[in-house]
């Protein structure tokens, strides 16, 4: 299994460009299937997931459905010998869970170890790039965060929280396979918590409650990118041929509480020490699974500075937090609420 | 390409309003600055929905083949009963009672316009009425353009920061907004913090003030940080160590000039007696004041005395015209340059004691 160097490396126009996706029943795998359909510069998509799409019960023609399970053990060589077989030149990962767990063990074979597996495949296969999705939670909630974290900020991550810290692994392993693979282009998206009306992921349910916990005398700033704008990126992201991480971030910024407001959430006022005790409570007896650690991103700021997707990857976000917002609860502008500012203005 | 059929009422809807459409670019404005409201938003015929990338030459091609997508996708708006509360006449009540006094856009750095006007009164009672405040200088601040005040700090609580803003957005022709750094230990504050970020406040950085002043703001800084609001009544008057130059570097590497500001009247508004450190860390403080009011009357201690105020402003120090942008890696120059400045803010400010 000898690595592709870049001067044999595949012509990625010549004939369509062959991509692999892990985690392809994922929104954001499920809508890049949808562009690249559309696309003429891609001949195949390869779906590498547990279970097909619905996407392919809907007459996609290109994608193709290879059942991968990535908490197998010796699922790294079956991926290598799938995309040495077809040719594969761009490897999309992104098989992440958007949601908290309480099976943590699962969750790390499947995130972090599960990362190596196709680590280990790109290694192995040598395809010309390598996309994968990460959030902006990795860079962590932290008191001395400026109020933009660029691309060059460490992913602190969260001090006992195996959600978070699971996917700063993940990044890890990524950068060093760029730093040891120099001739493969690595990319990661580093997305902001995304919303919108058809997306489930852990915001969208924590946002889809009547009540929300507040920690008391904190309101920290919050950053949102719409589940359109993200998908969009993605596609960028597959299509050009930048290296390096993006923050793939909506646009504008918006207090918490406000946040709440308009989306019309009653806000629970609690102490951090107590919302903590409670909310520990609540994970171990299992009735909610927004894991305790998720609260610090209630105190502290934890906003990312898109200009780097801007400038190389050409993606800004079309909507602004407000409209985010709005769109995710179906409410619409004249609904109420929303016309404060325009009154100001 | 048929709906998701994840989406359960896909087609309860038809194709989403027009006026419903996700809003383009800000027009005629970058996306750093404050927008008030979606007044600003509808920009007519003109808006483009699918801005090209700037770096493809098959922008025309990624357009259409995004409209196609978007066409094919499921409605902007699908109404799902999830993510409302019960009673949609009490939802819509309560989204527009919960939004009072706050606006629904806000600047980079949390600045609420709305709430900035609420606070006004209190801010303005306070500098002509409480303070009795008088300004000397303010033609030495600029009307536009990146600029650092650089000022002494007291007073256990930030009131002089307060008033520095409010005295340039009063006085000052230009009526600027000034964006105080505000030192962790009161930008964490509960309740304190935030409301200090909703009228202007930003947490000193450097990142954050570099980001301030490549957008040509105003910023203040006060270098003493906490050790210069914890001096107590027998240093009034007597600057503290400014930092680790910080503010210099930051001169040197934007180009913004540096404008000395003095402020009297802070150390006797609420006149530190002593400082409580031993059970101050278990509450997250870095020390529990003691003044002649607090904690004798409680929260009320906190409230300010009726001293008069001074501010001066000094003529702009340009470093980096002088110095040169490299100069900001010559770690004695810095240092030097910092206890010059500290000298001039320390000589205006016993010169406003005569």
């Amino acid at each position: 299994m000898a690595t592709v160097s870049v001067g044999n490396a595949r012509p990625r126009r010549a004939q369509g460009r062959v991509v692999a996706i892990t985690g392809a029943c994922t929104y954001l795998g499920t809508e890049l299937i949808k562009r690249l359909e559309e696309d003429r510069r891609y001949a195949k998509v390869l779906v590498l997931d547990v279970k097909a799409p619905s996407i392919l019960a809907a007459g996609a023609t290109k994608a193709r459905f290879f059942p991968i399970d990535l908490t197998q053990p010796t699922i790294d060589g079956e991926i290598a010998a799938l995309l040495q077989r077809e040719q594969v030149d761009t490897v999309v990962h992104g098989a992440f869970l958007s949601h908290p767990t309480h099976a943590t063990e699962w969750a790390h074979e499947f995130e972090d170890v599960g990362t190596m597996h196709v680590m280990n495949a790109c290694a192995a296969a040598g395809p010309a790039r390598v996309v994968m999705v990460s959030t902006t939670m990795a860079y962590g909630a932290h008191p001395e965060n400026p109020n933009f974290l660029d691309e060059r900020a460490e992913l602190r991550g969260h001090q006992d929280s195996r959600f978070i810290n699971d996917k700063v692994r993940a990044e890890k392993q990524a950068a060093r396979f760029a730093r040891e693979h120099p001739h493969v282009q690595v990319a990661t998206l580093r997305f902001a918590p995304i919303l919108g009306p058809t997306i489930n992921n852990l915001h969208t349910r924590f946002f889809s409650r009547v009540t929300a916990p507040v920690m008391a005398g904190h309101d920290p700033l919050m950053q949102f990118v719409h589940e359109q704008d993200a998908a969009w990126a993605l596609k960028r992201a597959v299509d050009s041929d930048a290296v390096g991480p993006f923050n793939i971030v909506g646009k504008g910024v918006l207090p918490y509480t406000t946040v709440l407001a308009l989306m019309g959430r009653v806000p629970v006022p609690l102490p951090f020490l107590l919302a903590r005790s409670i909310a520990k409570a609540l994970w171990a007896t299992q009735i909610v699974s927004t894991a305790p650690s998720l609260l610090d991103y209630l105190l502290y700021v934890c906003v990312a500075d898109g200009t780097r997707a801007t400038r190389d990857l050409g993606f800004t976000a079309r909507f602004s937090i407000k409209r985010t917002i709005l769109d995710f609860v179906g409410a619409s502008p004249e609904d109420g609420a929303t016309d404060v500012a325009s009154s100001f203005a | 390409m048929p709906p998701d059929d994840t989406d359960p009422i896909a087609d309860d809807l038809g194709a989403p309003d027009a006026s419903h459409a996700p809003d383009g670019d800000w027009p005629s404005m970058s996306d750093d600055v404050y927008v008030g409201g979606d007044a600003e938003l509808a920009s007519g015929d003109s808006y483009d929905p699918y801005p090209a990338a700037a770096d493809t030459d098959d922008g025309a091609e990624q357009r259409e083949l995004e409209r196609r997508v978007d066409e094919g996708r499921t409605p902007v708006y699908p109404l799902d009963d999830r993510r409302r509360l019960p009673l949609p006449g009490l939802w819509r009540r309560w989204r527009a009672f919960a939004m009072r006094g706050r606006a629904d856009m806000v600047d980079d750095f949390g600045r609420d316009p709305i709430a900035t006007a609420r606070w006004e009164w209190v801010l303005d009672f306070l500098y002509a009425k409480w303070f009795r405040t008088e300004v000397r200088g303010l033609e030495h601040v600029p009307a536009h353009g990146r600029a650092i005040l650089i000022a002494n700090h007291a007073g256990s609580l930030p009131y002089d920061s307060a008033m520095l803003l409010h005295a340039i957005r009063r006085d000052h022709p230009a009526r600027r907004d000034v964006r105080p750094l505000v030192e962790d230990a009161v930008f964490h504050l509960p309740w304190l913090g935030p409301l200090m970020n909703r009228i202007g406040g930003v947490r000193a950085c450097p990142e954050n003030a570099e980001r301030l002043l490549e957008k040509d703001e105003l910023i203040a800084v006060f270098p003493e940080g906490v050790k210069g609001m914890s001096k107590l009544w027998r240093d009034r008057y007597r600057l503290q160590r400014f930092g680790r130059g910080g503010f210099v570097k930051l001169a040197l590497k934007t180009g913004a000039p540096i404008i000395p500001v003095a402020v009297i009247g802070a150390e006797e508004a609420l006149p530190l007696l002593g400082r409580v450190t031993w059970f101050a860390k278990s509450v997250g403080l870095p020390y529990v004041p003691v003044t002649p009011t607090f904690p004798w009357l409680g929260p009320a201690g906190l409230l300010p005395l009726p001293s008069k105020w001074k501010i001066a402003f000094g003529p702009p120090i340009d470093l980096a015209g002088e110095y040169g942008a490299a100069a900001a890696e010559d770690r004695l120059l810095v240092s030097r340059l910092a206890e010059q400045i500290r000298g001039q803010v320390q000589a205006m400010v016993d010169d406003l004691r005569r």
